[in-house]
């Protein structure tokens, strides 16, 4: 089965482009426009990885990578996190909040593939 | 899991070896400490360094109690998973010595 | 569509997003009240566009985003200090890189030699001194075949889900891996923390790759892992811990560095501040979980709490309920006409309907409703341009850009407002010599604002210039023959005939107001839209001109009435009261012009017929309805017409887009029975109304 990945971004576009991205190298795709939503389609769905903006409404990277952490099934999920930000207190945030690893974007398509395989079980 | 007619315990673990399966493991385990254990690694399809740990803890625990513990039969991806962690199945069994 | 060309799309309606956020945290900055964050979110939306050209290959949008996101870099790290000149450079820059992706996505061109001249200047403003273009990651240095690694996971790396078989299986993707476990810090089984972490592996890789190559393995658990990499040769100098690379497209990633470890998880991870995911005050829909599973790829859509819609399709529902409304009316007039008894189940169900009707109304101009925000957001490059033509200096500053006004209405304030700013600046504004010279500093301020007052928006462009130079606009007026040489107008008047047609005060047409176009153009423009243009002025102090229009341009609450056969609508919002006139309230004055008493004062009256010239007998007061009307400037007069019809919403048909701009009339409507309707013109009537009345007063004055 191959391997599936939730995008959380509020970007539309970026969502579009990672979807295809990530359609291209044979991963099945989810997409939730912020936190809130990926913890909604979470409910019903069970990504082999996540990747994850920070800066996004109602529910920001942080807080949902949190909530992600909080449920006992899925303290192993990956969680990347992709995202503009490149300031190291905010890096740091979302490492003590769970995150599994940090790409900042824009992204290489390929390294996000590669990173998504790297954590994939 | 449940005692064999011969008095040998087993213990069948789970597909997932991951952080979240490592507690209910080793619990696993602590229940059934003092007698000979049959490991049932057959539907392993996942193995993580902390499970690792808890098997390694507990050859050493079966070993120090000098009781047998056994590698029933072990999934391929488990096997592999060894190979990749630098394990040898051979170092998660304990014989005791066969008296003369 | 193909879906690149979709994403493209996408790509660059974020890219407006990005560059409007661009300018407004620029003007921040030159304000003086820009935070860090600020500076981050300029970066951020620079650094954002050239990413995504990245990705479709606009190469000249990635080179000039690149330097200027350079130059940003600099100004957030501090090496850069944000002078006047740097701001205004980078203001500029924000100009030329929307130049840049509008050319990128219309294919279009962009003047060269400016964005050339910009990097120019960058280059000589920069610390570095040179520009930096994207360059790949370092070539790798000479590798070495053989690795030895040991590696000793933290309880916290298998905590945020990495896990040391997924970083094994990849370092055996560089070449074939020898572990051996170092199990000695194992517990006994009773004490062992099951999710704790006491294993080191020695690894060897036999691997012609470089050093690089392994940390990137370990890219994401540096912090939570022991790690050493060492090598037959020695490391290749250059990449340390804390290093960033950076790869094409701006990929990027860092080097942590490395974690004081201890036997025990190190440090405990930094409190996180609390998180606050308050919901939103109004309950989004709850969305189902947005599914695009690659078998259904091409059917599913991205669910979104916002959607972008064609205008083309919501104007056209727009329209529809244009006619659903006139429909409706025309049923309920037949109904009434068929004789049916009012509280007769077929009257309720027309009265329910009717209510459905205007809540459908509602729901659809809402939908059109925009903030003013689009419209603001071009002015303050406006304001840099015609400063920088003038050789004046100015400072915009806007409030009120959230208001919101339908999106037909968004459209049309643009030209107006350019006029007015233009005009601000050109005419409004003193050269920095004067404005020194008379007490004031050097650079002048634009202030523009929106806001809603009595079921209209309300623009207001206001500068703290000379203000209206009234001796001169009077001559000018004299000169061009548009008042007579002896006519007494109030200073109110005065500043007002710059909108009169064919009038400039600038000796010579000047290119910046408006290109030659007066404000009589202005005015017209937005009169067409059932708006009204005013100006007021202080001399020495400033000019403040005030527009106002309707919230929208499809419907309007009216009374409906009859002049001499001929029906009329008064928008209900000029109306202040209806009366029946009595003739002992009524005093002629100076034949033409009637006042009425009405509580202690005086207004004048006005025979609509006659002022439209239906007729020219004039109704007798006692013989008619009148309604007192209010216009925009406050000023009263009493409307007299033959009958009222009640109240009725009407929806607007552009007079002057069908016919022709009439005097008194602001549009046109149909009503239930399919005949048309004008709209009056309330404030042009009660205005002519008072001039009039003024005139007579001060004939009045002069012969007595």
């Amino acid at each position: 089965m191959s391997t599936i990945v939730l995008t959380v971004d509020d970007s539309r576009a970026m969502r579009d482009m990672l979807r295809h991205s990530l359609l291209a190298a044979g991963f099945r795709v989810l997409q939730a426009e912020d936190g809130l939503h990926g913890l909604e389609v979470l409910e019903t769905e069970r990504p082999d990885v996540i990747v994850t903006d920070i800066n996004m409404p109602r529910m920001d990277g942080f807080g949902f990578i949190e909530a992600v952490r909080r449920d006992e099934t899925r303290r192993s999920m990956p969680v990347l996190v992709l995202t503009t930000e490149v300031d190291a207190e905010k890096k740091n945030r979302a490492r003590a909040a769970g995150a599994t690893g940090w790409i900042v974007k824009p992204f290489d398509p390929i390294k996000l593939v590669e990173a998504i395989r790297r954590v994939a079980a | 899991m449940e005692n064999t007619h011969s008095g040998t315990a087993t213990l069948a673990l789970p597909p997932i070896l991951d952080l979240t399966a490592a507690a209910a493991v080793l619990e696993n385990f602590l229940t059934r400490r003092g007698k000979p254990l049959s490991v049932n690694a057959a539907e392993v399809q996942r193995l993580g360094g902390q499970c690792l740990q808890v098997l390694l803890c507990a050859r050493a625990a079966w070993a120090a109690d000098e009781q047998e513990l056994r590698l029933d039969s072990c999934s391929e991806e488990f096997l592999a998973a060894l190979d990749l962690l630098g394990v040898p199945p051979k170092i998660l069994t304990y014989c005791k010595e066969m008296p003369a | 569509m193909d879906p690149m060309a979709a994403i493209r799309e996408t790509f660059f309606q974020e890219c407006e997003e990005q560059l409007a956020a661009l300018e407004a945290g620029l003007i921040l900055m030159e304000s003086g009240a820009a935070e860090a964050e600020t500076v981050n979110a300029v970066f951020r939306a620079v650094h954002s566009i050239k990413g995504g050209a990245g990705i479709f290959a606009l190469d000249a949008l990635v080179r000039f985003a690149h330097v200027f996101e350079t130059a940003l870099d600099q100004v957030r790290s501090g090496t850069l200090a944000t002078t006047q000149a740097v701001l205004n450079l980078l203001l500029r820059a924000a100009d030329a890189l929307a130049d840049l992706v509008r050319a990128a996505r219309e294919n279009g061109t962009v003047d060269e030699a400016r964005t050339a001249a910009l990097v120019v200047e960058f280059t000589q403003i920069s610390t570095h001194g040179h520009e930096q273009p994207p360059t790949p990651a370092p070539a790798p240095p000479a590798a070495s075949p053989a690795w030895h690694i040991s590696f000793t996971p933290a309880a916290s790396l298998y905590a945020k889900a990495n896990e040391t078989a997924l970083l094994l299986r990849e370092l055996r993707r560089l070449g074939p891996i020898e572990a051996t476990l170092d199990s000695s810090r194992l517990p006994e089984l009773s004490e062992l923390d099951p999710e704790g972490a006491y294993l080191t592996w020695n690894i060897t890789l036999a691997a012609d790759c470089t050093e690089l190559a392994i940390r990137n393995v370990f890219e994401f658990v540096e912090d939570d892992c022991q790690l050493t990499i060492t090598s037959a040769t020695p490391p290749e100098p250059g990449l340390k811990p804390g290093d960033v690379i950076t790869g094409d497209n701006g990929f990027s990633f860092e080097f942590f560095p490395p974690p004081v470890f201890d036997e025990e998880e190190a440090v405990p991870p930094p409190p996180v501040e609390p998180e606050h995911h308050e919901p939103p005050a109004t309950p989004l829909a709850r969305q189902n979980p947005v599914e695009t599973m690659a078998a259904k790829a091409e059917s599913a859509a991205a669910v979104s709490a916002t959607i972008r819609v064609d205008l083309d399709r919501v104007d056209r529902m727009i329209d529809l309920v244009g006619e659903l409304v006139i429909n409706e009316a025309m049923l309920s007039q037949r109904v009434l006409e068929a004789g049916i008894a009012r509280a007769s189940g077929v009257a309720m169900a027309l009265e329910e309907l009717e209510h459905l009707t205007r809540e459908i109304q509602d729901s659809v101009m809402a939908i059109r409703a925009q903030p003013v925000r689009s419209v603001f957001q071009r002015m303050p490059r406006l304001v840099r341009e015609v400063a920088a033509q003038t050789g004046k200096q100015a400072r915009l500053v806007t409030e009120g850009e959230g208001t919101e006004v339908d999106k037909t209405v968004i459209e049309r304030i643009a030209d107006p407002l350019t006029h007015m700013i233009r005009n601000a600046i050109d005419h409004g504004l003193e050269s920095p010599e004067k404005r020194i010279a008379a007490g004031k500093p050097a650079e002048g301020l634009v202030r523009l604002t929106a806001l809603h007052r009595s079921g209209r928006i309300v623009l207001e462009v206001s500068d703290d210039g000379a203000g209206i130079n009234r001796a001169r606009v009077k001559e000018k007026a004299i000169a061009n023959g548009l008042i007579a040489p002896d006519a007494a107008l109030t200073d109110d008047e005065i500043d007002n005939l710059i909108f009169l047609p064919g009038f400039s005060t600038a000796s010579t047409v000047s290119d910046i107001s408006g290109r030659g176009v007066g404000m009589d153009v202005v005015r017209q423009s937005v009169v067409a839209l059932g708006g009204r243009i005013s100006i007021s002025s202080r001399p020495g102090q400033g000019s403040t001109f005030t527009l106002s229009l309707p919230l929208t341009l499809a419907v309007l609450d009216g009374m409906v009435i009859s002049a001499r056969g001929h029906t009329l609508i008064i928008p209900l919002g000029a109306i202040v009261e209806t009366l029946k006139p009595k003739a002992a309230d009524v005093f002629p004055l100076d034949g033409e012009i009637n006042l009425i008493h009405l509580r202690g004062g005086y207004v004048p009256m006005v025979d609509i017929a006659a002022s439209l010239g239906y007729c020219d007998e004039l109704i007798e007061p006692n013989q008619s309805v009148a309604l007192l009307v209010e216009g925009e400037s406050g000023m009263r007069a009493v409307l007299l017409a033959d009958a009222i019809h009640g109240q009725r919403q009407v929806v607007i048909k552009s007079l002057e887009a069908n016919y022709r701009a009439i005097p008194g009339i602001a549009a046109s409507t149909v009503m239930g029975d399919g005949s048309v309707a004008l709209i009056l013109d309330v404030d042009a009537v009660v205005k002519t109304t008072r001039s009039e009345l003024n005139r007579s007063e001060s004939s009045l004055l002069e012969a007595r």
